[in-house]
């Protein structure tokens, strides 16, 4: 077994987190239900490789996310920054104060109210009144409207190390909206020795830890953060691949904007994606600015002003792209009934990175759901596959690609699951067909698909069936928004590939930074010194892009010019 | 009025609008933050949202949680935030301060005073108090032997306005105790060499001295020691892990021979590094009672992990990197990169190494060393806002006591260097001054008041008394403080009341200024948020 330590850092971070850890949740709760289909009990995904367990003080035993989850102070909403499990209820009352014989006040905040769904959860372990039972279907319903933070549909127990609160800001959540300000945000008080600290607590109990998967929302100063602590973390994990998912919010897309406001975002966009992939070994951006209205959500109705919506397909293409870590190495010829192609991180790093175009930004795609094998749309696996990295191109002749499938719980034509060899064939059969193939493609495949957990939003377009099969026409009568009571599960493929197809995403950068960077008299030089930034720093910066744009494009005429 | 052509959204506050706002401002954050002054202020208990509490008597931990959104008080507590970085203490007295500056050049500002001429008797009477502290200042002598009796007092007087009575008089000796043993000759004293580390334990509020280090993890092999005496310590910083090299991923070999070979090849160089430490432990301890442990800041797998544990040797991974550092203050030795080469010389040394654990924490104690530099303060607490507390106490007394050593002086407190200042400044000084700035001194002097002022404020005494009684003796030349119990004077001397020199001047010098900055304020405009941004 292999650990693996995840991150988040952000706001739309921990909303991608926590869909991904639902659904997590629900994985090892379908795996221990007797009366389960049988795709559930036989996972053959190993869940310590996301888990730790544990002991409460109490001599209690407890199973929780390896997890650092970094955010704003009151991100939190109802939910304690030390989680759920360890709090000792038998200390004396709040209100005795041991240190302090003379007066007291307590400045009591107004509590924040739990929502519906929370309070089902919360009465559910205290087994109250089966008469008073909240029925799922107005769960299900409050949350479409009523999600504020990302923890208001979790139901997940965390460990007290996992959730930290950056708290003396001075400044909410809405001015910490560029790299600049999150500036010693991290060296500042003991802050980042405190997170590190916590990471440390989770690496030291892993025997091999395979790597870490980080999640950082890119869109404001929490990038100039997750910067600081993977420069810490490469230093002091040196060996151990970091896998980081560079998310974005559309609503980020969606605020007006003046020319000023767009300088500083260009900008932004560069310097965080320049620092960000300085300090990990692969880079996924990932966060199309309108989601609703992409390829993607063909079968999808996501509404982008709500992160509770458009989170829940990036933590799906995330749970996909992690299945392989959880598979158990049989050997490059032995196949289990489950599953098939495990691979670890370092060895998806070293297979996108390291051989082709060497080159560390991987595109992101996935289909959701997958389409049926032999099914009337003789859709391929490939051809369903949409990008969720943003500024890509669409179709472009890459005879370096490189590629890592991942197709999970796909469904035969007729609803029935379908065999790991018949996935397989499928996807042979396709390369051959289109006459496209990637120069090395790696597939893995299990056959439990992406379960639909209850507080999962109600994006699923009436064309998708009860187990996520693509049907020819609408089910008659059903609304045009199917929730998680009508669609159980989903069969997914989700797809890393490193191609020049991201050029554009590059040269946009390396572009916005030089035009308003580092040309003379460029709009945000005043702006980046302000950040902190030296000449030199972003000289480097942009001597960086256009090394990853060089390994893409080794025709590239205005890469080193600056010389 | 000429930034509305330029953008018609701009807000504009006119001066004597501005000055209010700033004032108001100033007393606001004064009004929050007074109460906790002193060893009879309030302690404060936030409970959040969640129901997560904070319990803080700390300004600075205060100003932290706050969230202040008001400009003016966001420039305030940036300010008394920095005295804290500086000087480890005086976050509260230093916005009191301000407060009562502004407060004070209110009074003459209605009066139709231009703020210019209150700022240049400001900063008059500010070099005519920093002169003073000089001359009022107890210089104390640290040579080799510190004088344990006035860095107690020193900690005593900090600790006692954060925690009560004889749990502060309990620390002292450990606080104190705790800087000594890091303290060498010639050299600045560094407090992360002290760590401080916390149990949650049910019933016990209990802090105690350990001179030497405690981790926060254990061992991870069943047969390894628990308990180990007479240890030589290993501090190293050496991969004891199975690297992943390229040739590690599934897809570089054909059959499952191939790879079984590759992985052979990495483990064998792991495992010379596992023997060449096998193979000094050998050396040192065979024959003899003597015991091994080896700390890691690097991982050690469990085949690594095995052949330690086969071999007799206690094995740590993934230590801080700040203890690689204190484990060689503490235990002697070195911290070493690489295996090679390894002698005795490089090992440290402890009577004792013994694992401890609670639930599914291990800590695991290193005590009875040589010598030590570097030390651990253990702190027992029944849930985590009692430690948090404890722990900031902690962090300030260590600077209260480190302050004193470096500066080597010390103030006399219970208010009464704020007394013998202000008599100081309008007996003396404000005779010197010509013309208005006079009055600027004056308001300056009556704003060194408001720390005995408080002081009785939140003692449930009359502050008009006590401020005559103390002014009574100044003016017959004893320099007295306040009896918070009683209310009469006393000698802070004889109390062992002392302030630090440098937290005092500190406050003297960025108090006016910021005081002086937001007076001169003539126009505030609000042009979107960008005006808020820290630059």
């Amino acid at each position: 077994m292999k650990e693996i330590v995840t991150i988040q850092v952000g706001g739309y971070a921990n909303f991608i987190g926590s869909h991904f850890w639902n659904f997590q949740d629900d994985l090892l709760g379908l795996a221990d239900d007797p009366h389960g289909n049988e795709v559930f009990r036989n996972q053959s995904l190993d869940t310590d490789v996301l888990y730790r367990s544990g002991e409460t003080h109490q001599g209690v035993q407890t199973y929780t996310p390896r997890l650092l989850s970094i955010d704003l102070q009151g991100s939190l909403g109802s939910m304690s920054s030390h989680g759920s499990l360890y709090n000792d209820v038998s200390s004396s009352g709040p209100s005795y104060v041991q240190t302090w014989k003379g007066n007291v006040t307590r400045e009591v905040s107004e509590p924040h109210k739990k929502n519906l769904f929370l309070q089902s959860l919360y009465e559910g372990e205290q087994k109250v009144d089966p008469t008073k039972k909240i029925e799922d279907k107005d769960l299900v319903d409050s949350l479409q409207e009523d999600v504020q933070f990302w923890t208001d549909f979790s139901k997940v127990h965390y460990h007290p190390k996992s959730l930290y609160e950056i708290n003396g800001l001075s400044m909410d959540a809405n001015q910490f909206n560029n790299y600049g300000t999150g500036r010693d945000v991290f060296s500042e008080g003991s802050r980042g020795e405190e997170m590190s600290e916590r990471l440390r607590f989770f690496a030291e109990e892993c025997d091999h830890i395979q790597g870490i998967q980080f999640v950082v929302d890119d869109s404001g100063g929490f990038s100039s953060v997750a910067a600081d602590f993977l420069e810490n973390i490469a230093d002091d994990y040196a060996n151990i691949p970091v896998l980081l998912y560079s998310a974005r919010d559309p609503r980020h897309y969606m605020k007006p904007m003046n020319r000023e406001d767009s300088i500083s975002r260009a900008i932004h966009d560069a310097v965080t994606f320049s620092r960000l992939s300085s300090f990990c070994k692969l880079i996924a951006p990932i966060g199309l600015p309108s989601l609703s209205t992409s390829k993607v959500c063909s079968f999808l109705h996501i509404d982008d002003a709500k992160p509770f919506y458009s989170s829940a397909v990036y933590a799906a293409a995330l749970h996909s792209i992690s299945l392989p870590f959880r598979m158990a190495p049989l050997g490059p010829n032995a196949d289990s009934r489950y599953v098939a192609g495990a691979v670890d991180v370092n060895g998806i790093v070293q297979m996108l990175s390291g051989q082709g175009r060497q080159s560390m930004v991987a595109i992101l795609d996935v289909a959701m759901p997958a389409p049926l094998i032999g099914g009337a749309s003789q859709q391929s696996f490939q051809g369903s596959l949409n990008s969720l990295t943003p500024d890509v191109n669409e179709d472009a002749e890459d005879s370096y690609e490189v590629e890592s499938m991942t197709i999970h719980g796909a469904l035969r034509s007729g609803g029935n699951h379908a065999l790991i060899s018949e996935v397989k064939d499928s996807v042979t059969a396709a390369y051959e067909s289109s006459g496209k193939k990637p120069m090395f493609s790696h597939l893995s495949v299990a056959s439990c698909p992406l379960p639909v957990p209850l507080p999962f939003p109600s994006i699923f377009g009436n064309c998708v069936g009860q187990h996520g099969e693509l049907l020819g026409s609408p089910i008659p009568g059903s609304l045009p928004r199917r929730s998680s009571l009508d669609v159980h599960s989903v069969p997914m493929a989700a797809r890393l590939r490193s191609s020049n197809d991201v050029l554009p995403f590059l040269d946009k950068r390396l572009s916005n930074l030089r035009k308003f960077g580092m040309d003379r008299g460029a709009a945000g030089i005043g702006l980046l010194q302000n950040w902190g930034f030296a000449k030199e720093e972003v000289d480097e910066m942009g001597e960086s892009l256009s090394k990853l744009v060089l390994a893409l494009n080794p025709y590239s005429q205005d890469s080193s010019d600056s010389d | 009025m000429s930034i509305k052509l330029l953008n018609p959204n701009a807000e504009v506050i006119n001066k004597s609008a501005a000055l209010h706002m700033n004032i108001n401002a100033a007393k606001g954050l004064q009004d929050v933050l007074k109460t906790n002054l002193g060893p009879k202020g309030t302690i404060k208990m936030l409970v959040g949202g969640s129901g997560d509490i904070k319990l803080t008597k700390d300004g600075n931990t205060l100003l932290k949680d706050m969230q202040i959104q008001n400009p003016t008080a966001i420039m305030i507590a940036r300010t008394a935030v920095a005295q804290d970085d500086i000087s480890g203490d005086g976050t509260t007295s230093t916005v009191v301060f301000i407060g009562e500056l502004m407060k004070q050049s209110e009074r003459y500002i209605d009066e139709g005073m231009h703020p210019r001429v209150l700022v240049d008797g400001f900063d008059i009477a500010k070099r005519a108090t920093l002169q003073f502290l000089e001359k009022f200042k107890t210089p104390v002598v640290m040579g080799d032997e510190p004088d344990k009796e006035i860095l107690k007092m020193v900690a005593r007087t900090t600790l006692r306005t954060k925690l009560y009575e004889s749990m502060a008089d309990q620390l002292t000796e450990i606080i104190v105790n705790g800087v000594l043993c890091i303290r060498k000759p010639e050299e600045p004293i560094d407090l992360f060499m002290v760590e401080i580390m916390h149990m949650r334990h049910k019933f016990d509020v209990d802090t105690r001295l350990v001179e030497g280090l405690v981790l926060d993890h254990g061992s991870r092999h069943p047969d390894m020691k628990r308990r180990a005496e007479n240890c030589y310590i290993l501090t190293c910083n050496v991969s004891l892990e199975y690297e992943k090299s390229e040739v590690n991923a599934g897809f570089f070999y054909s059959n499952a021979e191939q790879r079984e070979a590759m992985v052979a090849a990495e483990r064998r160089q792991v495992d010379e590094r596992v023997k060449k430490i096998i193979e000094l432990k050998e050396k040192l301890c065979s024959g003899t009672d003597k015991n091994f442990v080896v700390i890691n800041q690097k991982g050690i797998d469990p085949p690594s992990l095995d052949l330690l544990a086969r071999a007799g040797i206690v094995g740590l991974r993934r230590a801080k990197r700040r203890n690689m550092e204190r484990l060689v203050l503490a235990c002697g030795g070195e911290a070493v990169n690489s295996v090679d080469d390894l002698t005795e010389d490089c090992l440290g040394w402890a009577g004792l190494v013994y694992e401890h654990v609670l639930g599914e924490e291990k800590y695991t104690f290193v005590e009875n060393v040589k010598n030590p530099h570097s030390c651990t303060i253990l702190i027992k607490g029944p849930n985590d806002h009692t430690i948090a507390q404890i722990k900031d106490a902690v962090r300030d007394g260590l600077r209260a006591v480190k302050n004193t050593i470096e500066d080597e002086a010390v103030i006399l407190g219970a208010g009464a260097f704020e007394v013998a200042a202000r008599q100081y400044l309008v007996n003396e000084v404000k005779k010197t001054v010509q013309g208005r700035a006079q009055l600027g001194v004056e308001a300056f002097a009556d704003a060194l008041l408001v720390v005995p002022k408080t002081l009785a404020e939140n003692s449930g005494l009359d502050t008009q008394d006590v401020i005559i009684s103390l002014t009574g003796e100044h003016d017959k030349g004893n320099v007295v403080g306040l009896n918070l119990h009683t209310g009469e004077p006393i000698d802070p001397q004889m109390e062992g009341i002392f302030d630090n020199y440098s937290v005092k001047r500190q406050i003297i010098n960025s108090g006016p200024v910021i005081a002086s900055q937001l007076l001169l304020v003539d126009e505030v405009i609000r042009a979107g948020r960008n005006m808020r941004k820290p630059t």
